[in-house]
């Protein structure tokens, strides 16, 4: 087994509202178990409001975890002081959701890549030039731009340019969150397939937060899916897509529609009823009980534990699945 | 496992951003505003011109012209209560008037916004402190504490700047604050920070060029409540000292002739009004301008 990049433990996220708000907690995350491989790109899918985001601003701690551990090539960063964790801050990038709003309006494109370079202070003006004019070619955008202004970009070069200044130090790590949610589909594709190209050419790893199950298909080597805070099941790409167990990655895989009209209109779907509940005061037991066709007493009472599906770690949080599986062992 | 891409994907945007020309098209499709200008540059170039443009001296008197009427040979806007030329007092006027306004909100400025950004980027007891201070300040009405500081601080130029620089401290401050605010949360600021941008560099190529514009709507709002400030401030004898002309000092000295001999102090009058009106205008196009909901 190839070393962790990337190892987080039992991260918990909580946000207190304002008290004039009820001064109620929101568990934004509740229990998040993961790990980033060397060179390997996981998919963290989730709904809005699952807490994939939150989780991508702990591990860049932008957000510091309200328990929990996050450590990061062996390093624990869960508390690290600022000034401990600049040096760090090289080796993990982010990219952002929206490309309108990530760049400066007021710097051009040469100084927003050559950003990260000046705070780190690794190399001379001369070879930072040379290095930021290779960086913009490499993520396929011309030399014109870099005296360009973001908004005389497109939203698609924008994000080049994202892209860009988050690679421009080769880091370790690249938490990439919803990269390609604010393009238009034409313009998606182009970045994918870049992203994919610049991993494995600069062999980072990648954490790959998106709500979009085709992009996660085509891009992750494992996925993780979330709901409410909380992974429920994680898996090889084939594992989650092909034989998911768990009924809300089933419903989630269902509810995505097929390119095939006529295998869409025959197929299958459970689809699962009701909204997902508030993380104020998330269900007690499993957390997708209220909603889940499975569900039954023990659903609403126990929270189920991580249960191994397969050898290569197809894990899963459900007692459902778990049951079956017993059933399997003592049936052979 | 390839999702299919265009050849060329990708066309080239357009530069269709708004470019320096642009803004100068939007700003002259308000006629308010482009008033507004012209005003100011107007009373600035009168101010820098003053020597040119006065024919008699601001201070001298000439005790046989007394209170000429405006339109009297030599005299367009007459002479006041000691025979100086009215029109050359208004002019050279306006170098205090304006050296009061622009330099106590440049100092206000100056002041304001470290505080204002450090406020609102770290929060915290900083923030804490910088708003209780604001807000006690801030019960004061504006005027009153310009006049009581200006009354400490004993009749001056430079004291009436200070007073009315700080009498606009806790707006100024607020503005920066919020603006900050703000920024704070905008993925650049959080990019820089993932990045491993020290704050110091964040507070200057961040966050302080992208509140420019607000700033800059501020001030040209807060110059002329400093232009009025001096002026109460001059006629309440707490300003720019006679002989030298103020448009409030010659205000002031105006009222004990007033039933007889209005105009020496409707001119002056006229100026402050036409002056402060200019920069408002100025203030509310520039608003508009960097506002783009108006757009």
């Amino acid at each position: 087994m190839t070393a962790a990049v990337l190892e987080v433990e039992n991260l918990r996220m909580e946000f207190r509202a304002p008290r004039n708000a009820g001064g109620r907690r929101v568990q934004a995350v509740r229990d998040v178990s993961l790990e980033v491989q060397e060179g390997e790109i996981l998919g963290l899918v989730g709904e809005t409001g699952s807490g994939k985001t939150t989780v991508g601003k702990c591990v860049v701690r932008l957000l510091r975890p309200t328990a929990g551990s996050i450590r990061f090539m062996g390093e624990d960063i869960t508390a690290m002081p600022s000034s401990q964790l600049r040096p760090l801050r090289s080796r993990i990038q982010m990219v952002f959701q929206d490309p309108y709003s990530s760049l400066d309006p007021r710097m051009t494109v040469s100084q927003i890549v050559a950003e990260p370079l000046r705070a780190h202070g690794t190399h001379s003006r001369r070879e930072a030039a040379g290095l930021v004019r290779r960086t913009v070619e490499r993520v396929g955008l011309s030399q014109q731009v870099l005296d360009r202004y973001p908004n005389e970009l497109s939203g698609g070069q924008r994000q080049r340019v994202g892209l860009a200044r988050a690679l421009v130090l080769e880091p370790r790590l690249l938490i990439a969150d919803e990269p390609v949610s604010a393009l238009d589909v034409s313009v998606r594709a182009g970045i994918l397939n870049l992203l994919v190209d610049l991993q494995r050419t600069m062999g980072f790893s990648c954490l790959f937060i998106t709500h979009d199950l085709s992009v996660a298909e085509f891009l992750c080597d494992r996925v993780a899916v979330m709901y409410l805070g909380e992974i429920v099941e994680v898996g090889t790409r084939d594992e989650v897509f092909g034989a998911a167990r768990h009924p809300y990655t089933r419903s989630l895989l269902g509810a995505a529609p097929l390119a095939d009209p006529v295998e869409q209109r025959s197929r299958q779907r459970a689809i699962l009823p009701g909204e997902p509940p508030s993380a104020i005061d998330p269900p007690p037991g499993c957390s997708l009980n209220p909603r889940c066709p499975l569900a039954d007493r023990r659903c609403t009472e126990e929270a189920p534990g991580p249960t191994q599906v397969s050898e290569g770690g197809h894990v899963v949080r459900c007692h459902r699945v778990q049951e079956q599986l017993d059933l399997e062992v003592a049936r052979s | 496992m390839t999702i299919a891409t265009l050849p060329g994907a990708e066309p080239t945007i357009a530069l269709t951003q708004p470019s320096r020309q642009g803004w100068w098209r939007r700003f002259r499709r308000r006629p308010p505003a482009v008033i507004g200008l012209a005003g100011v540059v107007i009373v600035v170039l009168v101010a820098l011109l003053a020597p040119l443009l006065a024919h008699y001296s601001p201070t001298v008197s000439q005790f046989g012209q007394v209170l000429r009427a405006p339109l009297s040979p030599g005299h367009i806007l007459g002479t006041d209560e000691l025979g100086r030329d009215e029109l050359s007092r208004l002019i050279y006027g306006s170098q205090s008037t304006l050296e009061v306004g622009v330099l106590a909100t440049l100092l206000a400025m100056v002041v304001a916004i470290p505080i204002g950004i450090a406020s609102g980027y770290y929060r915290g007891p900083i923030d804490m402190v910088a708003m209780r201070i604001t807000d006690v300040v801030l019960a004061f009405p504006f005027l009153l504490i310009a006049v009581g500081l200006a009354a400490i601080f004993g009749p001056s130029l430079q004291n009436i700047i200070v007073a009315l620089g700080v009498a606009q401290l806790p707006g100024s401050i607020r503005i920066a604050r919020a603006e900050a605010m703000a920024l704070r949360e905008q993925d650049f600021v959080q990019a820089a920070i993932v990045t491993g941008v020290r704050d110091r560099v964040i507070l200057f190529r961040h966050l302080f060029p992208n509140m420019l514009s607000p700033l800059l709507v501020q001030a040209s709002v807060s110059i002329p409540a400093a232009i009025l400030g001096s002026a109460l401030l001059s006629y309440l004898g707490l300003g720019v000292q006679p002989p030298t002309p103020s448009w409030g000092n010659m205000l002031a000295s105006a009222q004990t002739y007033l039933y007889n001999d209005p105009w020496i102090a409707i001119f002056p009058g006229i100026a402050i009004f036409l002056t402060t009106l200019s920069f408002n205008l100025l203030g509310d196009g520039l608003r508009d301008l960097f506002d783009p909901s108006m757009r």
